[in-house]
C-alpha cells in the first residue's frame, strides 16, 4: 500500500467513524411486522405506524393531540351548505427518491386525486393491486359520501360531498387519507411491477424508507428536504420484537429508545428504573368481545345479554389489566364527548344468565368457539388470558368454549368474514370523533369482510349513526350518540370489556416524545440527547 | 435359533461370575443384574414409575380441579414462601389455578405424548424398516430418500411446518412429532435387519420353507429389538421435549389444557415477579426428561455390555 492510499483509507475510516458517532438514530421496538406500507390497504396500528414516517395527509393531527392541523393542504374552506370543501395545497413539497425512481416534480393535485381514486374508483389501474381491500375507506362510508373530487388547478382540490358530514376533516387526517406519489405509481406501472408500490413506499414524510426485513427490522433515513423542516434525528429504526419481555430487556440495555406495549406485570419495575421514563395516558380505546349475530344462538338478544352477565368483568380488569384499565360499559371511552353516564352495565350474575339461556331455548351444555388475538394490543394486554378466564366463566353457565386463534392478519380477516361465534378484538380511536367508534356497529360495516364483527345491523342504531354524521351541531349529535349507547347496551352485540390506560416507556435520553391519544407512534419532532 | 443374541451374549459373562453351577440365569434376570449395577438408572426408573402412577391416578393425587380458577388467589406463592397457603402447595398461576394440580394432570399429557409418539413411530418404523431391508430395490431407495428428506430439515422447524399446515392441537402435535422422529427408527431397523438377514439362521429358516412374512417378523425382527428398545426409551424424552417446545410456541395443546410447555409459555411475563409460575413446569419437564434419558442409558448398558465397557 502506498502512502497515499493508506492516507486515503485512514481518512475514509475516520470520516465513517465520526458520522457514526454523530448520527442520531432512534430505535423503536415495535410489536409486529406491517403487512405493507400503504395505509389505505391496512387496518392495524402496526402497519400504520410503519407507514407513517414516510407519508403525510392533506390534514393531520398535531402530534399528541386530537386537533386537526394543516398537512399537505395549507388551508381549506368549507362552503356554507357544508357540501364543498376546497383545499389549497402546499407548494414546493418534495417526494423521496429510491434507487430506481427520482421524482421529476413536486407534490400537486394529481397526487391527491391518485390517492383517493385508487380507493374509490374500481377502474383505477391501481385499484386491484395488493388485494384491493380498502376497509377504512368503505367502512367510513366514503363511497357514499364523496360526490366528486376535482382538480381546480395544480394546487387546488375541490371535494364535493353528497351530504354534510361533520367528521370529514378528522376522517381525512386518518391514515387512509395518506397522499402517495402519482408519478411513482406511473413509473412502476410502466416498469410492470405495480405491487412494489405498496412494498417500497415513496412519500413526502419526514423520513424516507431504506429497507424492510420481515419480522426483523424496518429502516428509515431522515429526509432533509421535508417541507416542515428536517427531523432532528438522522435515522429511525423499527426493531420488530413481538415479545413484551424481550422489548423491555432491550429498552433496559439501551438497544431501543421507545417500546410498544409494556407488560402490565413489568410496570412497577419500570417506574423504579432510573433510565426509563414511563409515560401514561387513559387510552382512547375499547376492548370488546363480539358476538356474531349470524350464528345461532347469538342471533337472540337474550342470549347475548346472558353472555354479558356470565362474564366476571371485575376479575378481568384486576388480573389481566392489573389496574391499568377500567371496565367498559359503552362502546366509546369516557374521555370522548357524548359518553352516556346513565347507561348501566350488566351485573355479573351467572345464575340469572343460566335462566336467561334456558328461557331463550338454549340447550346447555352447548359448544361455542371463543377467539382470541395472538398478539398484545394497546387495549388488551393479554387476549389469551382473557379468553381463558371467559372460558371458565362461560362453562359455569353451560357454554363450553373452544379457544381459537390464528396468525394476526389471518385472525382479523376471518373475524371480518364472520367465521367466529365469540371473538375478541378492540379499537383505538383514530380521529377523536364518536362516529369513529360507533361506525364499528353500523350497517355499512356489517357487510362480509367489514369491521362490524358482530354483523349486527339495527335500524334504530344505524339511522341515528347516519343522521349524526350529517349534523354539525354538537349538542344534537351528543343526544343521538347517547341514545345509540342505550340501544347498543340493550341489544348487546358486544361484551364491552375494558378501556385501558396506555403506558409508553421511553429511555431518559429521548426528548419530546408524546403519547398519541390514537395509539400512534410518531417520531417526527422527537430527538435524542 | 438364538432368541436374542444381545442378551445371550451377555448371559455367559454373568454365568461366570454368579452362576458357577453352569446353568445360565434367565435372560430377564441377567438383564436386571446388569441394569441394577447402574444406580442412576434404577433411581430414574423409580422416578419414571412414580410419574406414571401419578399421571394415571391424577384425580386421586391432585388437590384441586386443574381448570378451576380461584379468582381470589391469583398468583399465590408456594406454601413455604411468605404469603403462601397450604391449599396451594406450589402456588397458583396467573388466573388462580392450582399449579400442583396442573402439573399432575400435565404429566398425563406429556407422558401420553411421549409414549404414543414412540409407539406409533415404532410400529411404522418396524414396518417400513423391515420391508425396506427385505424387499430392497426401488422401494428401499424410495423409503430411504424419504427419510433423508425428513432428516434434512431441523426437527423443530419441521414440526412447526406440519402443525402450521394441519392446525394446532394435541393430536396434531403427536402426528407432527411422530413424523419428525420416524427416520431414526426406520434407518436403525433397516440397518439391523439387513445385517441379520444374511446370517446362517435366516438362510436356514428360508430353507425349511418359512414364508417371507415369517422370516421378516418372526425370525429376524426379535433379533433386532435390543437397539430399537434403547432408541425408543430415549425417544420418549425427545418427544416430550419437542411437544413442550411446540406447546411453548403456542402450537401444541391449546389453552386451558395443562400441558407443561404451554404452562411455561403463558407464564413467561411473570418470570421476574412470580418465579413459581415459570419454575415448576420447567422443573417438571427437566426431571421427566432427565429420568427417561438416564433410564434409556441404563437400558443400553444392560442390553449391550460391550458398549458399556468401551
Amino acid at each position: 500500500m502506498t502512502f497515499a492510499t493508506r492516507l486515503l483509507a485512514a481518512t475514509i475510516l475516520a470520516a465513517g467513524l465520526s458520522t457514526a458517532a454523530n448520527a442520531k438514530t432512534l430505535v423503536y421496538c415495535s410489536e409486529g411486522s406491517p403487512e405493507n406500507f400503504t395505509p389505505a390497504l391496512n387496518t392495524t396500528g402496526t402497519s400504520f405506524d410503519a407507514a407513517r414516517p414516510v407519508y403525510n395527509q392533506l390534514v393531520e393531527f398535531a402530534r399528541g393531540t386530537t386537533e386537526v392541523s394543516p398537512g399537505l393542504a395549507e388551508s381549506w374552506t368549507v362552503s356554507d351548505d357544508g357540501l364543498t370543501i376546497t383545499f389549497k395545497l402546499r407548494s414546493g413539497v418534495k417526494f423521496h427518491s429510491t434507487k430506481e425512481f427520482t421524482p421529476s416534480r413536486d407534490f400537486n393535485a394529481d397526487d391527491v386525486l391518485f390517492s383517493f381514486n385508487r380507493q374509490g374508483d374500481p377502474n383505477h389501474p391501481y385499484h386491484k393491486i395488493s388485494g384491493g381491500a380498502y376497509d377504512y375507506y368503505n367502512d367510513m362510508g366514503m363511497p357514499d359520501l364523496i360526490a366528486s373530487l376535482e382538480k381546480v388547478d395544480d394546487l387546488t382540490i375541490k371535494m364535493v360531498l353528497k351530504e354534510p358530514n361533520a367528521p370529514i376533516l378528522a376522517n381525512l387526517a386518518m391514515d387512509f387519507g395518506t397522499i402517495h406519489s402519482a408519478e411513482y405509481a406511473d413509473f412502476l406501472l410502466k416498469a410492470g411491477k405495480p405491487e412494489e408500490f405498496d412494498q417500497v413506499p415513496v412519500g413526502t414524510g419526514p423520513f424516507s424508507f431504506v429497507g424492510y426485513q420481515k419480522d426483523a427490522v424496518i429502516r428509515y433515513r431522515a429526509f432533509p428536504d421535508h417541507w416542515a423542516g428536517a427531523a432532528p434525528l438522522d435515522g429511525l429504526v423499527f426493531a420488530i420484537t413481538p415479545d413484551a419481555t424481550a422489548r423491555y430487556a432491550k429498552l433496559q440495555k439501551g438497544e431501543c429508545h421507545v417500546m410498544f406495549g409494556p407488560n402490565p406485570a413489568d410496570l412497577a419495575a419500570m417506574k423504579e428504573d432510573q433510565n426509563i421514563n414511563l409515560m401514561s395516558q387513559p387510552g382512547l380505546n375499547i376492548a370488546y368481545l363480539s358476538m356474531n349475530v349470524e350464528k345461532p344462538p347469538f342471533d337472540k338478544k337474550e342470549v347475548r345479554q346472558a353472555v354479558n352477565m356470565a362474564i366476571d368483568k371485575a376479575a378481568l380488569i384486576k388480573d389481566v389489566y392489573q389496574g391499568a384499565g377500567q371496565a367498559a360499559t359503552n362502546p366509546i371511552p369516557p374521555t370522548i364527548w357524548s359518553y352516556n353516564d346513565a347507561v348501566q352495565d350488566y351485573e355479573y350474575n351467572p345464575d340469572k344468565a343460566k335462566e336467561m339461556l334456558a328461557a331463550a331455548g338454549v340447550t346447555t351444555p352447548m359448544e361455542v368457539d371463543l377467539w382470541y388475538m395472538p398478539v398484545q394490543r394497546p387495549y388488551n394486554p393479554n387476549a389469551r388470558r382473557i379468553a381463558e378466564m371467559m372460558q371458565a366463566d362461560l362453562a359455569k353457565v353451560g357454554l363450553n368454549a373452544k379457544l381459537v386463534t390464528y396468525e394476526w392478519g389471518e385472525y382479523r380477516k376471518r373475524l371480518q368474514a364472520g367465521e367466529h361465534m365469540l371473538g375478541q378484538l378492540g379499537w383505538t380511536g383514530d380521529n377523536g370523533d364518536p362516529d369513529n367508534f360507533f361506525f364499528l356497529l353500523g350497517c355499512a360495516a356489517a357487510r362480509e369482510g367489514g369491521q362490524n364483527l358482530s354483523k349486527w345491523c339495527n335500524k334504530d342504531f344505524d339511522d341515528r349513526l347516519l343522521q349524526a354524521r350529517k349534523l354539525t351541531d354538537k349538542a344534537e349529535r351528543t343526544k343521538l350518540y347517547e341514545e345509540m349507547q342505550v340501544i347498543a347496551k340493550e341489544e348487546a352485540p358486544w361484551v364491552t370489556i375494558a378501556h385501558s390506560v396506555v403506558y409508553e416507556p421511553t429511555r431518559k435520553e429521548v426528548k419530546d416524545y408524546k403519547i398519541s391519544p390514537f395509539g400512534r407512534h410518531e417520531f417526527y419532532g422527537v430527538s435524542i440527547e | 435359533m438364538p432368541a436374542d443374541p444381545a442378551v445371550v451374549s451377555a448371559a455367559p459373562e454373568t454365568g461366570i461370575v454368579l452362576a458357577p453351577s453352569g446353568t445360565p440365569p434367565h435372560p430377564l434376570r441377567a438383564f436386571w443384574k446388569h441394569f441394577a449395577e447402574n444406580r442412576g438408572a434404577v433411581a430414574s426408573l423409580g422416578v419414571v414409575v412414580a410419574l406414571i402412577v401419578v399421571a394415571v391416578l391424577a384425580p386421586v393425587f391432585a388437590p384441586h380441579d386443574p381448570y378451576e380458577q380461584f379468582r381470589q388467589f391469583v398468583l399465590t406463592p408456594p406454601a413455604w414462601v411468605e404469603g403462601g397457603s397450604w391449599d396451594f402447595v406450589l402456588g397458583t398461576d396467573e388466573v388462580g389455578r392450582d399449579i400442583l394440580s396442573r402439573l399432575i394432570y400435565g404429566a398425563r399429557y406429556s407422558l401420553f405424548i411421549g409414549f404414543s409418539v414412540v409407539a406409533v413411530s415404532l410400529v411404522l418404523g418396524i414396518v417400513l424398516g423391515v420391508t425396506a431391508a427385505f424387499f430392497g430395490g426401488f422401494y428401499e431407495i424410495m423409503v430411504e430418500r424419504l427419510m433423508d428428506l425428513i432428516m434434512s430439515v431441523p426437527s423443530l422447524v419441521l414440526c412447526i411446518v406440519i402443525v402450521a399446515i394441519i392446525g394446532p392441537s394435541l393430536t396434531n402435535t403427536i402426528i407432527a412429532v411422530t413424523i419428525v422422529y420416524l427416520p431414526r427408527y426406520v434407518r436403525l431397523i433397516r440397518a439391523t435387519a439387513k445385517a441379520e438377514k444374511i446370517k446362517p439362521y435366516v438362510t436356514a429358516a428360508r430353507v425349511i420353507g418359512a414364508s417371507r412374512f415369517r422370516v421378516m417378523f418372526v425370525t429376524v425382527l426379535p433379533n433386532c429389538l435390543a437397539p430399537i428398545l434403547v432408541q425408543a426409551a430415549l425417544g420418549v424424552s425427545d418427544a416430550i421435549l419437542e411437544a413442550a417446545a411446540l406447546g411453548f410456541l403456542g402450537l401444541g395443546a391449546q389453552p386451558p389444557t395443562p400441558e407443561w410447555g404451554s404452562m411455561l409459555a403463558s407464564a413467561r411475563e411473570f418470570i421476574l415477579r412470580a418465579w413459581w409460575v415459570v419454575t415448576f413446569p420447567g422443573l417438571a419437564i427437566l426431571i421427566t426428561v432427565l429420568a427417561i434419558n438416564l433410564l434409556g442409558d441404563g437400558l443400553r448398558d444392560a442390553l449391550d455390555p460391550k458398549l458399556k465397557r468401551s
